[in-house]
């Protein structure tokens, strides 16, 4: 049995306007100890899919099909007050910014101590020794001095540092990192995923790294799920998918990414077009009306995903970039040579 | 925190001294000058040579300003052509009245304008929401003397359940270590005086506080809108905290900002509300002085006081930027 | 290469159209501000037609003199008066009054309010220090009894009354419109027209005023229902117009405020006529300032 399952999440968002159709039926599984990726442009529901497995969804935003299993709980349909005993403690989170992802009028100390003493029998005093030593993990110089700062008193990687400790603070079995590094200097990016490398190694987690950066998670995740339009329309092992992306959508992510190794006259090749409205989708492929590849099929009829090249390569979409089309994938480089 | 505060105390004299500046002014472009505006229209020549010399009118400006800046400091703002009684006792006398019942209404504004801004925001666009807005604009919009006629008309003449005016029943025997009648009550454990003046608190209370009731509810529903979208509640709630935790901590500690500003802001209005809620009420605070002042045509008086209000109003401005960086980490160690 | 002045000042840095467009569609969707509209409206035709809705004049006696003056009902929709003058065409004609009274005041403090704030924000240094200042220091004494000061030294004539109540609004929108200016000064389209040349005075009047007009649109609305209640406070500690014939709304409620138990009418009338005009005001100061700015919603 997988540590978290979800099966055909949907999640709605309710505007004065328009229905949202944010998450349009995503399925995974995580095992203890593994590292998933999910890829995407922003909007593309890889925020609200995690948010909607924890159940704190903004209020306009609400779970309508399918479910999240964490064991052998449903946690969609779960009360809060159940929820609550597992937000924080088993799956924990990590945002994206620093600057405004700690409360700026409380002590570091007072927001590590209270997710101490709410999911674990501690005391005060005990709390404030285990946030010392998390701190200390994380890499804060001088950890028990740093208790009685405010946020503001720390640069932005040392913010998401604390961010971090408290995610793993009562050992949760899945942190959740919502792009924990796109706020931050490059510099400080590698040391801070270094870090959640090393964290989740350390304690047995299992990693749902949710980001639009594909370097990020060719460097952290074994597996990637690449989501458009509310769908994954590409999963598999991170590896044969940078290798061999059969998605136009997914060849396309990777073709806009600069290359140091490109040569010089060679043009980025950016997606043309903007992902559609998710208020107003229709029957056929999301992504036909910017692919290259679409055929008639395409758009008439919804893909699903299907497996491609053995059981753990999938793909949603009728015409698959052909082997001709397909670069040389920057992690093949080294190999080749 | 101390250099803070220090720094505050600093800048407060460049505006006291701009404020004594401008009363000074005001007394010297009075109708008349300022010898019959401080002796009153009957004075005699004798008595207008005497003030003028006591003010050294014959001096040139500057000189005047700074003896005039002397007196203020030593305390000494003339006397009542009235009373005879020097200034600063009479002001020193009402002053607990006024700020017994602004504490009152302040009380009466953020005891009910927080919770009630609150919950409006939490449910957003309900009918509570909806209709806490519609009666927070009528709230700023009724002016403060109508609001006490109409309080009193209904409350006073028409139910007769409260008091209509003063602050204590000519019954009641209460003696008056700090002029402060609750404290006083207090103290000396009159209990049916203290429920007496509580009851002829009850009227100005509300009618002074309304207005800034609409305001902290309004501003309080707002800041609550911002901070409930921001990031570090979307932690909290991460977290796992009981939703009660989360509204205390994070959202109302952090929606207090503006709302501590803005009640700060508030003072000077509920000082001119004071000035119109004592005269409906025969309150016999600093208000009802000024305004006597004015229909006396008690200059001394009416200098005294509106330099008193001043002050007054600084001083709480002050207090209320400290507060304010008490409660904002970001500020107090700038 | 040298651009011109006129080929500057053509290139449009301004926001495009659409934005009011999309505020007045903001603005009609509010209910809140379509009943303020709507009490404006009663409000400012009472003051153009007081002279024709009227059945009586102002100053008429229109009835007996009495202590216990006849309350509503009958020929006297909202009453009479210890004088027997008719409450319905004095609280019409106070319209007039308060109408008058709103606008020029709000006209004098917005007037010198602009030219003091722009000249803060735009020239700086000590300019902006010693402006400021002043500002700071009338800020610094509670608005009405600074307009006591004033009305006290200038007199109980209408226009000094006026001038007072607008002399005291004159810090906010000085304070106002710098704080817009400072903040646009750098913004990037005054940058822009700066770099390409176009004069200070031109990037002042042409790209940053227009800019920095909305919040004082709103402002100016929200300062006309401060203003009526002003004068009505003025009125009600005694400082009112001295023309004792001038049906000013605050003078009415003051001079019967003491005989609430016999003449409720005489104090609710006039009270409630500046509750909705104000009431109306403000509803559209608030429906201009979320359309103008639909983040500021509160």
């Amino acid at each position: 049995m997988p540590l978290l399952s979800v099966q055909d999440l949907e999640v709605k968002f309710f505007t004065r306007r328009a229905t949202v159709h944010a998450v349009r039926g995503t399925s995974f599984d995580l095992e203890t100890g593994e590292t998933l990726g999910i890829v995407g442009e922003s909007g593309c529901g890889k925020s609200v899919s995690a948010l909607a497995m924890l159940g704190i969804l903004p209020k306009t935003g609400r779970v309508t099909g399918g479910r999240v299993l964490f064991g052998d709980q449903d946690l969609v349909g779960m009360s809060d007050a159940k929820l609550r005993k597992i937000r924080g403690k088993d799956i924990a989170m990590i945002f994206q910014d620093p600057m405004t992802s700690l409360n700026p009028v409380l002590k570091i100390g007072r927001q590590m101590t209270e997710v101490l003493t709410k999911h674990l029998p501690m005391d005060k005093q005990q709390a404030t020794a285990e946030a010392i030593a998390l701190l200390d993990r994380v890499g804060i110089p001088n950890a028990a001095d740093r208790l009685g700062d405010y946020p503001h008193q720390f640069s932005g990687g040392m913010r998401q540092r604390v961010m971090i400790a408290m995610a793993i603070a009562c050992r949760p079995k899945i942190l959740i990192a919502d792009e924990p590094t796109t706020a931050l200097d490059v510099t400080i990016q590698a040391q801070i995923l270094d870090l959640m490398k090393k964290l989740v190694v350390e304690e047995g987690m299992g990693l749902i790294l949710i980001t639009h950066d594909l370097g990020v998670v060719a460097g952290v995740c074994e597996r990637t799920n690449v989501m458009y339009a509310g769908r994954f329309i590409e999963t598999g092992p991170t590896r044969k998918l940078f290798e061999r992306p059969r998605h136009p959508y997914t060849l396309g992510l990777l073709r806009s990414v600069p290359r140091l190794d490109a040569q010089r006259k060679e043009k980025l090749d950016p997606i043309g077009g903007s992902p559609p409205e998710l208020t107003k989708l229709t029957e056929g492929c999301s992504f036909a009306p910017r692919c290259v590849y679409a055929t008639e099929e395409s758009r008439a009829r919804t893909p699903e995903l299907r497996p491609i090249e053995g059981n753990d390569h999938l793909v949603a979409c009728w015409n698959p970039v052909p082997d001709a089309d397909l670069p040389h994938a920057p992690t093949d480089r080294p190999a080749a040579q | 925190m101390l250099a803070y505060v220090v720094r505050r105390l600093l800048l407060m004299f460049p505006i006291l001294l701009g404020l004594s500046l401008l009363v000074f002014l005001f007394v010297r472009a009075l109708p008349g000058g300022p010898a019959i505006a401080l002796l009153g229209e009957r004075a005699n020549d004798q008595s207008i040579e005497q003030i003028n010399e006591a003010l050294g009118l014959d001096q040139p400006v500057h000189v005047q300003y700074g003896r005039y800046l002397k007196n203020v400091a030593s305390g000494d703002l003339g006397a009542s052509v009235r009373t005879r009684q020097p200034v600063t006792d009479e002001l020193a006398r009402r002053f607990p009245a006024t700020v017994e019942l602004s504490i009152a209404a302040m009380f009466f504004a953020i005891l009910l304008g927080i919770p009630l801004g609150f919950i409006a925001a939490k449910r957003y666009g309900g009918i509570l929401d909806n209709a806490s807005l519609v009666a927070s604009l009528i709230g700023v919009s009724i002016p403060v003397f109508f609001l006490a006629l109409l309080l009193k008309y209904l409350f006073a003449v028409k139910l007769g359940w409260l008091p209509t005016i003063g602050r204590l029943s000519l019954t009641e025997q209460l003696d008056h270590p700090t002029n402060f009648y609750i404290v006083d009550a207090i103290v000396t454990g009159n209990w049916s005086a203290l429920r007496d003046a509580l009851e002829h608190l009850v009227l100005p209370a509300i009618a002074l506080g309304t207005i800034p009731l609409a305001i902290v509810a309004r501003i309080t529903r707002a800041a609550t809108l911002d901070v409930l979208s921001e990031d570090y509640v979307r932690t909290a709630r991460a977290k796992g905290l009981d939703p009660r935790v989360v509204d205390r901590r994070h959202v109302l500690k952090n929606a207090m900002l503006p709302v501590v500003t803005v009640i700060g802001l508030q003072t000077g209005l509920l000082l001119t509300g004071a000035v119109l809620t004592e005269t409906v009420f025969a309150w016999p605070g600093l208000g009802t002085l000024v305004l006597d002042a004015i229909r006396f045509r008690d200059y001394a008086v009416l200098q005294g006081g509106i330099l008193f209000f001043a002050v007054v109003f600084v001083v709480v401005n002050l207090l209320v930027d400290i507060s304010y960086a008490f409660l904002n980490p970001r500020i107090r160690y700038r | 290469m040298s651009i011109t002045e006129a080929e500057a000042a053509q290139l449009s840095f301004e926001r495009p159209s659409g934005l009011w467009a999309d505020a007045w569609d903001r603005f009609k969707r509010n209910p809140a501000a379509l009943v303020g509209i709507v009490l404006i409206v009663v409000f400012i035709l009472a003051a153009i037609f007081a002279a024709q809705i009227a059945p009586f004049e102002p100053n008429e006696q229109a009835g007996p003199l009495a202590t216990n003056p006849a309350g509503p009902g009958g020929e006297h929709l909202l009453g009479l008066d210890m004088q027997g003058r008719d409450v319905f065409t004095r609280i019409l004609f106070g319209a007039r009054l308060s109408l008058l009274v709103g606008l020029v005041s709000v006209s004098v403090g917005l007037a010198l309010g602009l030219v003091l704030g722009s000249l803060a924000g735009y020239l700086g240094g000590r300019v902006d220090f010693a402006i400021m200042r002043v500002m700071d220091l009338m800020l610094s004494v509670p608005g009405l009894l600074l307009a006591i000061a004033l009305v006290t030294v200038m007199g109980r004539g209408l226009i000094s009354i006026m001038l007072a109540v607008g002399i005291v609004q004159v810090p906010t929108f000085a304070r106002l419109l710098r704080g817009s200016i400072l903040g646009q000064r750098e913004a990037d389209y005054v940058l822009a027209a700066r770099s390409v040349g176009v004069p200070g005075r031109r990037v002042l009047l042409g790209h940053i005023l227009p800019n920095s007009i909305a919040p004082v649109i709103v402002q100016a609305t929200l300062a006309m229902a401060t203003a009526i209640i002003e004068v009505a406070a003025l009125s009600f500690v005694g400082l009112g117009p001295n023309d004792p014939r001038l049906p000013e709304w605050g003078k009415m409620l003051a001079e019967n405020a003491n005989r609430l138990q016999q003449s409720v009418h005489l104090v609710l009338f006039p009270g409630l006529a500046i509750v909705f005009s104000t009431l109306g005001i403000n509803l559209i100061g608030d429906g201009l300032r979320e359309a103008i700015d639909p983040k500021l919603k509160t």
